[in-house]
């Protein structure tokens, strides 16, 4: 059999649900648009500059092809005018070279500000998403946007866009070249033109998803590797070596595969352009040619004809060369604004809380129909309430949690925070009232300012070191010899999982929110430091409603009010003193505890 | 070598003493495929060059008013197409055949290395430095090899080219053969610096997807705390600075474009000038001027390889420099254990009998749950790494070679590192789970005991079955739904209940895990223990834990302290005894309050980290429990307990 059917395997198709949206043709169409819009001016100069070195690089032919009709014609080659014809052929290439230069200048120039401007609407979009979706779709993907999708539309822009609008206009010129100089010949051009239209097409349908999938592939070649490298205590415990060869192996064979496939597509493709190429320049000579012998035209235009002919070559390759690229790209765009699709938060923003009481209402959620994570759920949290959620995993203790911070809506019944339903707020707003902590510590790339910062812009550095001692994190960032300005983050000082949970607490303590909810906040250090964390944290946080999602008893026991979460239900409530006096499975878990 | 045959059945070894070498090593693996792809080059080139003639014949023939000549032309000319389009094809699928099975042998290699160095790969620079080659470094390399094979074949064309043209038409020829090295050579000198602002503004883009990537990251607690604003502008500015350098490259690039342009043009003048003082003499006819004019537009197609070569190789040497050293890396003990060298002792058998580490006193016997309470974690995680023997950071120079940790009588280290690793499984702290589906996740080496499902039921994992099945594409089957990256989809708890699955899926003889459920509820960490203690029943196992739900599940606790054992016994028993015992496990007021109340002055920060030093009990100074026993008292007590 001749030719290669697609790998069954596709690496691009996607392992998980919960995805962000992928935009439709008409969002990608409208942002096109408001592209091009935006950078019009710069558009239109960069196909004049295009325009002017063309017909400046037809010059050359077009002279040639007057001196050969001047040195045929013994008349005319006794008053050629040589220099002259020279003079005009230098300046054709001076103007011509100028001009190349500033149409890949200007193409750049215009190509990294779409892309500038393209990555920076995204990362807003992105800043701008409603917690709740977040939670949901994670961030892996958002993440996977901005790292791959970004990087594959950087060469769009940066080349593709701008050289496609200059081959466009190449190729017209030069066909406008060709049917001035020898009106007769033009059709000839056209022989060539169904061949052409048929292989493209059947290269077209079938490459931007073969591309596509031939890229994750090799992403995942990496990934793997990179995986590996990144688990290599836990590949070398589990005796893991021969089976991850044996992945990287099969990774390659995958990646391979879609090799070989879009190597095919090529193989196809390469010999109906090159037949185009020599077919136009075959029919120019032949039929041009037939037409000189018959008188027709002259041999001056024949010449011409023929070089412009083959000119052709060039602007045909570049359109069909990055074509291909804007194919490709085309789906990361549509992946980038497809987060335009989600809409921004649509809170209420004349809704205010009025007070600090917490308060639940007979309330339901889940995050599949029909499977209710929590029910009938009722709960009110006077101000100034320690409040710990305890009960074994899955039975939804942060999901509560997630509900009274306002991140998620209840499917049923209401949350409020002061008589104002919280899911009905701004992000914003709620996130002045209430605050959430859970265990996802992440330190960003910078100063260690920059990190604490972000929860109160402005902060001065005495509020930072008191915020920092608030949270027993003094000692090890006291001993940083670079201070406040410290680098963090990946590439930067390393720190460890206990550090960045107290760079996280120190930033709850800055922002200063009336109401937290602290998701295992404290579980990454180590038991005793969580403890004592956790008791300078109280002071602290004196006078404020805490709900704490309590994974050790010890929170619980200091806390003014346990609830015991147990299958999606509150299945016991009151203080430490009155559960354990209550004998029931809060009562047997302490004692368990406490020896 | 073919597509289809990849991956290779063993990649060899390389030859990683320097970049070039492995360059030279990689070329010499290929050389069938670098030979066909310079014929399938010459091919091409040699026919894309004879247009230009063929144009002249057909202008010559039309001047002279020759029709059959014109006919005779225009057949060859569509032969030469075909030469054309089957050459151009041809050398794109060897060239590309090359660069495919070069990356794939350089990225086979890496596989094979990363597997072997193992945990020694922690280290961030060497774990840095393998990624780079992998994600960037690789394709450098395939593009070098890929584009020596046309950059060749261009330059035996040009060569011939204007031999060519010095037979067919000497006097112009002459011209054009002193002009072509010096159009080969010209933007030579602008590479360097061309090269260097793209490296300037790749640097710069690396960059800003790394504060994209972060912001994107750290996006929920932006969310959650603001701060948005911040981030942005962050980025815009790093985005700005990219546009920058990418202009400032675009300007050395759009200056080499113009050269490329002027030169041959300038050439092309040159030649059109004296070509038709000499056609005006009757010294050359117009069809050999119309060949002349075209075989010097065409030369600019070669020349381009010089320029891509010159780039390939300042890329690709940096690139080739880096995989041989990354290739050449070394694991600090001799993974294949001096006990291994022995003769008839290939299958060496794991060893059985006691776990003991002469560095701290430590001993472990057979078949129990040894319970390991230590006040620093650190310290905790370097005994429990030491436990497993090959230990990477038990290697430093000073360390004395008797610390290796004893099963039976047999010092782990002098075990091949396979054979150690299979006796004495060690989950640290931070355990790793590998993407892919649940069922790969437990698809580990196991002794076959203990079946996913036990393991997955002592470790109280329903929940994350649950979770896992809301974020498969299809809920149906658990095994085979996708688990992210790390685990990220995951809270922290969960990811330790499931890398706690997996170890109890292996079974190992000698099971050590640290800290297995610190991000785990009460509820649940109760549960595990007790199965964790049902389904190791038999077998030995140390935890390493401060938690006393486990701790009162353990046949016996030890307590160690500044690396040494200085207590042994039962949970009860130690609460009842031992002060210090108490105050780190149950987290007693009496301990926490006293320094809680100096949390700001300038030891109590101190406190909360480093455990025991400053939190004895109000009698006595911190440290005289421990230190005041002997060494032999120690060992009295290991051996009574």
């Amino acid at each position: 059999m001749i030719g290669v059917a697609p790998p069954a395997y596709d690496p691009a198709a996607p392992t998980t649900a919960h995805t962000l949206p992928v935009g439709s043709p008409a969002t990608v169409r409208a942002y096109i648009g408001e592209l091009f819009r935006r950078h019009r001016r710069a558009f239109l100069m960069l196909i004049t500059a295009n325009a002017i070195a063309v017909t400046a690089s037809m010059t050359g032919p077009y002279l040639l092809g007057g001196l050969v009709q001047d040195v045929t014609d013994t008349a005319a080659l006794r008053q050629l005018h040589l220099e002259r014809t020279i003079l005009l052929f230098t300046a054709a290439l001076v103007v011509q070279a100028y001009f190349i230069r500033e149409v890949r200048l200007r193409g750049a120039v215009l190509g990294e500000r779409m892309l500038a401007d393209l990555r920076e609407d995204f990362l807003v979009r992105s800043v701008g998403l409603p917690p709740g979706v977040l939670e949901r779709a994670g961030t892996g993907d958002l993440l996977s946007r901005i790292t791959t999708d970004v990087d594959r539309l950087a060469n769009a822009m940066r080349e593709a866009v701008p050289q496609l609008a200059i081959g466009v206009v190449w190729a017209a010129l030069l066909i406008g070249g060709l049917v001035v100089t020898a009106p007769a010949l033009a059709p000839a051009v056209l022989v060539a033109v169904p061949l052409l239209v048929a292989g493209c097409r059947w290269y077209f349908r079938r490459a931007p998803s073969a591309y596509r999938s031939e890229a994750a592939g090799y992403a995942a070649v990496a990934a793997t590797l990179t995986e590996t490298v990144d688990a290599g205590r836990t590949v070398e415990a589990h005796r893991l070596g021969p089976r991850r060869i044996e992945l990287s192996d099969s990774r390659i064979a995958q990646w391979t595969a879609w090799e070989r496939y879009t190597l095919w597509l090529r193989t196809v493709l390469f010999p109906i352009v090159n037949a185009t190429h020599v077919t136009v320049l075959c029919s120019v000579l032949m039929i041009g040619g037939v037409y000189v012998l018959q008188g027709w035209i002259g041999v001056g235009q024949l010449t011409t004809s023929a070089l412009i002919a083959q000119m052709l070559v060039d602007p045909v390759g570049l359109i069909l060369r990055w074509y291909d690229e804007l194919q490709v790209a085309q789906v990361s765009l549509a992946r980038l604004v497809g987060v335009r699709e989600i809409s921004p938060d649509g809170g209420d923003a004349c809704l205010a809380p009025d007070g600090r009481a917490v308060h639940a209402e007979a309330v339901h959620f889940g995050y599949r129909p029909g499977v209710d994570v929590l029910r009938q759920v009722s709960l009110r949290v006077a101000p100034g309430t320690r409040l710990a959620l305890v009960g074994p995993s899955g039975a939804g203790k942060s999901t509560l949690g997630r509900l009274l911070a306002g991140i998620y809506a209840p499917r049923d019944g209401r949350v409020t925070l002061g008589g104002a339903e919280l899911s009905r707020m701004p992000a914003e707003r709620v996130r002045a009232h209430v605050a959430l902590v859970n265990q996802e510590h992440h330190v960003f790339v910078g100063s260690l300012r920059d990190n604490l910062l972000l929860a109160r812009p402005g902060a001065k550095d005495s509020e930072l070191w008191a915020a920092l001692a608030a949270v027993d994190a003094q000692a090890w960032t006291s001993d940083l010899e670079g201070g406040l300005d410290t680098e963090v983050g990946s590439g930067g000082l390393a720190l460890t999982p206990a550090q960045a949970q107290q760079l996280a607490l120190a930033r709850l303590v800055l922002a200063d929110p009336h109401t937290l909810v602290l998701d295992e906040a404290t579980s990454l250090l180590d038991p005793r430091a969580a403890r004592h964390l956790e008791r300078s944290l109280a002071r602290v946080l004196d006078g404020r409603t805490v709900v704490a999602i309590a994974h050790r008893l010890h929170t619980a026991h200091d806390a003014d009010l346990i609830a015991v979460v147990e299958d999606g239900r509150i299945s016991e409530l009151g203080s430490h003193d009155a559960l354990v006096a209550a004998d029931g499975a809060y009562a047997a878990l302490w004692r368990s505890w406490h020896g | 070598m073919q597509i289809r045959d990849l991956p290779y059945a063993d990649p060899g070894v390389p030859d990683a003493r320097s970049g070039p070498r492995f360059l030279l090593w990689l070329g010499r693996n290929q050389l069938g495929g670098q030979l066909r792809s310079l014929t399938w080059g010459l091919v091409t080139f040699l026919s894309i060059s004879t247009l230009p003639y063929l144009v002249g014949f057909a202008v010559q023939a039309v001047v002279d008013r020759s029709g059959v000549r014109l006919a005779l032309t225009g057949g060859l000319t569509a032969l030469c197409g075909i030469a054309i389009a089957t050459g151009d094809t041809m050398l794109h699928r060897t060239a590309i055949t090359n660069w495919i099975t070069a990356a794939a042998r350089v990225q086979q290699l890496l596989a094979r290395r990363t597997a072997h160095l193992g945990s020694a790969l922690t280290r961030r620079v060497a774990a840095g430095e393998v990624v780079a080659v992998s994600t960037g470094d690789v394709e450098k390399i395939g593009w070098f090899v890929e584009a020596l094979s046309r950059f060749t074949a261009a330059a035996l064309t040009v060569v011939a080219i204007c031999a060519g043209l010095l037979v067919y038409q000497p006097a112009l020829g002459v011209v054009v053969a002193i002009g072509v090295p010096v159009l080969a050579l010209s933007v030579l000198p602008l590479l360097p610096r061309a090269a260097r602002r793209a490296e300037q503004q790749r640097t710069k883009a690396g960059r800003a997807t790394e504060l994209a990537s972060d912001t994107v990251a750290g996006l929920r607690v932006l969310r959650g705390i603001g701060g948005e604003q911040l981030f942005l502008d962050r980025y815009r500015r790093a985005s700005q600075e990219v546009r920058r350098a990418a202009v400032r490259s675009a300007r050395m690039w759009s200056l080499i474009s113009m050269v490329q342009v002027l030169l041959p043009g300038a050439l092309l003048i040159a030649v059109v000038w004296y070509g038709v003082h000499l056609a005006r003499e009757g010294r050359i006819t117009v069809g050999e001027l119309v060949t002349v004019y075209s075989a010097v537009t065409l030369l600019n197609f070669p020349l381009r390889h010089f320029e891509e070569i010159a780039m390939a190789y300042s890329f690709s040497r940096p690139s080739a420099r880096r995989a041989a050293r990354v290739l050449s890396l070394e694991r600090p003990t001799d993974a294949g254990g001096s006990r291994a060298a022995a003769p008839g002792s290939r299958t060496a058998a794991p060893p059985g009998g006691d776990l003991f580490d002469p560095a701290t006193g430590l001993l472990v016997p057979a078949g129990r749950l040894t319970a390991v309470v230590c006040g620093d974690p650190d310290a905790a995680g370097r005994l429990a790494e030491r436990l497993g023997g090959h230990a990477p950071s038990d290697t430093s120079p000073g360390a004395p070679k008797t610390s290796s940790a004893r099963l039976g009588e047999v010092p782990l280290d002098e075990l091949p590192l396979a054979t150690a690793r299979t006796a004495v499984l060690v989950q640290d702290k931070d355990p790793v789970l590998l993407s892919g589906t649940l069922g790969e996740l437990f698809d580990v080496p196991a002794s076959g005991a203990v079946t996913a499902e036990q393991a997955l039921t002592a470790a109280q994992c329903s929940d994350v079955l649950d979770a896992l099945l809301q974020g498969a594409p299809d809920s149906t089957d658990p095994m085979r739904s996708h688990i992210t990256e790390r685990g990220r989809s995951l809270s922290g708890g969960q990811r330790q209940r499931l890398a706690l699955a997996r170890s109890l899926v292996t079974d190992p003889e000698v099971l050590v895990l640290d800290e297995p459920t610190s991000a785990v509820d009460s509820h649940t960490e109760a549960r595990i223990a007790d199965g964790l203690r049902s389904l190791r029943t038999g077998r030995t196992t140390v935890v390493f834990t401060s938690s006393p739900l486990l701790l009162d599940r353990a046949d016996r606790v030890v307590l160690v302290h500044d690396g040494k054992v200085c207590a042994t016994g039962t949970h009860r028993e130690l609460l009842a005894t031992e002060t210090a015992y108490r105050s780190v496990v149950t987290r007693e007021p009496d301990g926490g309050e006293s320094h809680a109340a100096a949390g700001t002055d300038e030891r109590g920060p101190h406190a909360a980290t480093s455990g025991l030093h400053t939190t004895a009990g109000p009698p006595g100074p911190p440290d005289a429990l421990p230190d005041s026993r002997t060494p032999d008292e120690l060992q009295d007590i290991e051996e009574t307990a």
